[in-house]
């Protein structure tokens, strides 16, 4: 626990009337690691964020980031903290390259040409350094805000839901470059809903549900813990498949037109296999998986998948 | 239709919760007709200014100032005898002053003519309406002395600042304007707009103090309205004869001006959450600002009790300041006036300091 740079103890946000946003949660971030912070919206991640990033104040509780209490000694914090909020929005009249100078000149640096342009380069916004920000796309919008909270070099970078609404190339972009960042010895703090998301870049995830944290560790661990079963899928069966195995005395689950039958040991996939060969439905395809991450989430907190993204 | 309906009502029900739907179509419309009312009615108690410096010791004189009082337009004081009128009219920025002559009822007792002059500055409402009064009070008392004989009559002089005309009158009172609609709605708007793209919380994220970046949109209003005054009185002199005049003391008190209402803006900004109700909060605060401030006419053209209103006006002490320095050449009313606007600003800056959060609560 030594190695902890963010330690988080009881942390309670009320929101009035009297709305817990964030109920009692504890954990530590260490070194070097990328921490994801992982709920479907409304599940309390950027609230949470945001107090550690010291921009709101929690109710109750003891939140430490380098050993510092994030509210009384905010000054020395955030000389060490990059943050890129939920929803970045960059100076639109600004290019970036304008734009990463002011940010560095915010922090008390003084960032030479080189010193930009590298910058620029590492979040591959070379080619547009001289374009107002408001014609960027929402990618490279995105980029330069990982620049500008990257411009202090922080030992402790904190990026909120930072691939949300943008397509699946530039989606791919950013984890190249929280990659990057993080082979430079930055621990991220990484909020998301989206499951692949924190499956391919966290080494631990804390699965946030109405406030409280319901389940921590790394990823693959997760799977392991909650997700012993293995699942039949019956591709394209439908409400009426599932509505026919029911009749059968068989439960599933549907899920984008599939239906999932789930065995607790490998042993009884073979009676199961049979059960179902017997029975009339009209399947496109049946094959067996481990449950992933993304099984683990659903089952703990019940919430459904849409495109990719947690609903609550 | 439906559909239709219910999108209006919804859209109806949205648009007033806002509150700067209320405003604008119930309180605005208020503001304006009580503010337009209250300026043109000439309603009200008292009148206009109106010093006399009255040399005369005989009976006449006194009967003139009664039938003056006995109009109900003018409220009367008196200036000290020993006073050089011109040089009191000067020292005290006034724009109205009558004098009556030390020969004044023995000219009247002899049957002679018996002038009396009205000083003041002959480019304002105030001076022109006096006039008219003060002609229909010496038409009575003609009448009462003689039966219409015009033994007293009114001469008129030019005091304040030789040869002035609107646009000396008016000049200052655009500057004051301008700094205040450009300091204060861009302050209040530009709160809103960082407010609500996240730009204050990003900016919570540096190192930069809310007191740093006040300062730095004082210095960027200050530089631009330095640029606006000069270009504003260098189109005005290429274009008009003007006697209005740039001084140091017109600089100081553009910056002074630009540091009152950068601090007012963003003491306004720190209530507002969204652009509209930005503009919503400037207007209420600016609008009336700008009508009973001195920008459009002499204040002493409204009644009594606007006038007072005006007192509390800080864009008042700004306009009033700059025609004591641009037009009178008083520098020690000026500074004066540069002290309210100072005082009001560091108020204004540590309260806007204060009260401004970057960060949600």
């Amino acid at each position: 626990m030594s190695d902890a740079i963010v330690e988080v103890n009881d942390l309670v946000k009320r929101y009035p009337p009297d709305i817990k946003a964030v109920d009692g949660i504890s954990f530590s971030i260490q070194k070097g690691r990328v921490f994801s912070l992982l709920g479907p919206n409304g599940a309390g991640k950027t609230t949470t964020v945001e107090i550690l990033e010291g921009l709101r104040c929690p109710t109750s509780g003891r939140v430490r980031v380098f050993g510092m209490d994030v509210i009384k000694d905010y000054s020395p914090i955030r000389k060490r903290v990059g943050v890129l909020p939920q929803n970045f929005e960059p100076f639109d009249l600004l290019s970036p390259y304008e734009a990463v100078r002011y940010w560095g000149d915010e922090f008390g640096l003084s960032l030479g040409k080189k010193e930009i342009n590298e910058m620029l380069e590492m979040v591959g916004l070379s080619e547009r350094r001289t374009s107002m920000s408001k014609k960027l796309s929402g990618g490279e919008k995105r980029k330069l805000g990982i620049a500008l909270s990257m411009v202090n070099n922080p030992e402790l970078l904190f990026l909120d839901e930072p691939t949300t609404g943008l397509d699946p190339k530039a989606r791919r972009d950013l984890w190249g470059l929280i990659e990057k960042t993080r082979k430079r010895g930055t621990t991220v703090v990484l909020t998301t809903h989206y499951l692949d998301e924190a499956e391919k870049l966290a080494d631990h995830v804390a699965i946030m549900h109405r406030g409280k944290i319901i389940a921590t560790g790394p990823p693959e661990e997760l799977v392991k813990r909650y997700g012993k079963k293995t699942a039949i899928v019956l591709v394209g069966v439908g409400k009426e498949g599932l509505r026919e195995l029911s009749r059968r005395g068989i439960d599933g689950t549907e899920r984008n037109g599939d239906v999932m039958v789930t065995v607790n040991d490998p042993s009884e996939l073979r009676v199961m296999f049979a059960k179902l060969s017997s029975i009339e439905i009209n399947l496109k395809e049946m094959y067996t998986r481990r449950e992933t991450l993304e099984d683990v989430f659903l089952s703990l907190i019940g919430a459904r998948m849409e495109e990719g993204v947690l609903q609550a | 239709m439906n559909r239709i309906l219910s999108d209006a009502y919804s859209f109806g029900i949205q648009y007033l919760r806002t509150k700067v739907g209320a405003f604008f179509s119930f309180i605005f419309p208020l503001i304006l007709i009580l503010l337009f009312g209250a300026v043109f009615s000439g309603g009200g108690e008292g009148g206009i200014s109106l010093p006399v410096q009255n040399m005369d010791q005989g009976q006449f004189s006194d009967i003139l100032l009664d039938v003056l009082n006995g109009t109900g337009y003018f409220d009367i004081s008196m200036i000290d005898r020993g006073e050089e009128i011109t040089q009191y009219i000067n020292d005290n920025s006034l724009t109205l002053a009558l004098y009556v002559p030390s020969n004044f009822s023995a000219n009247i007792g002899a049957s002679t003519q018996a002038p009396v002059t009205l000083y003041g500055d002959m480019s304002k409402a105030s001076f022109q309406v006096a006039q008219g009064v003060l002609n229909a009070a010496i038409t009575q008392l003609n009448y009462n002395l003689s039966g219409g004989i015009g033994l007293v009559s009114l001469d008129v002089q030019n005091a304040g600042s030789e040869k002035l005309s609107a646009y000396d009158f008016y000049l200052p009172g655009f500057v004051g304007l301008t700094v205040m609609i450009s300091s204060m709605y861009f302050m209040t708007s530009m709160c809103a707009e960082y407010r609500g793209r996240g730009y204050f919380k990003l900016l919570a994220t540096t190192l930069m103090r809310k007191s740093d970046w006040l300062v730095s949109k004082f210095i960027f209003n200050s530089v631009l309205l330095i640029a606006s005054l000069l270009v504003t009185f260098g189109f005005a002199a290429l274009l008009f004869d003007l006697e209005a005049v740039l001084t140091p003391m017109s600089f100081v008190l553009v910056v002074g001006g630009a540091f009152l209402f950068t601090s007012l803006g963003m003491l306004l900004g720190s209530i507002v959450k969204d652009p509209e109700s930005g503009s919503a909060v400037s207007n209420a605060i600016g609008f009336p600002m700008m009508f009973l401030s001195g920008s459009f006419w002499d204040l002493n053209f409204m009644p009594q009790y606007m006038q007072i209103i005006a007192k509390v006006m800080p864009l008042t002490y700004l306009n009033d300041g700059l025609r004591d320095t641009m037009i009178y050449g008083n520098e020690t009313s000026a500074l004066m006036n540069l002290a309210v606007v100072a005082v009001l600003g560091l108020v204004f800056f540590a309260l806007a300091s204060r009260l401004m959060s970057w960060k949600e609560k």
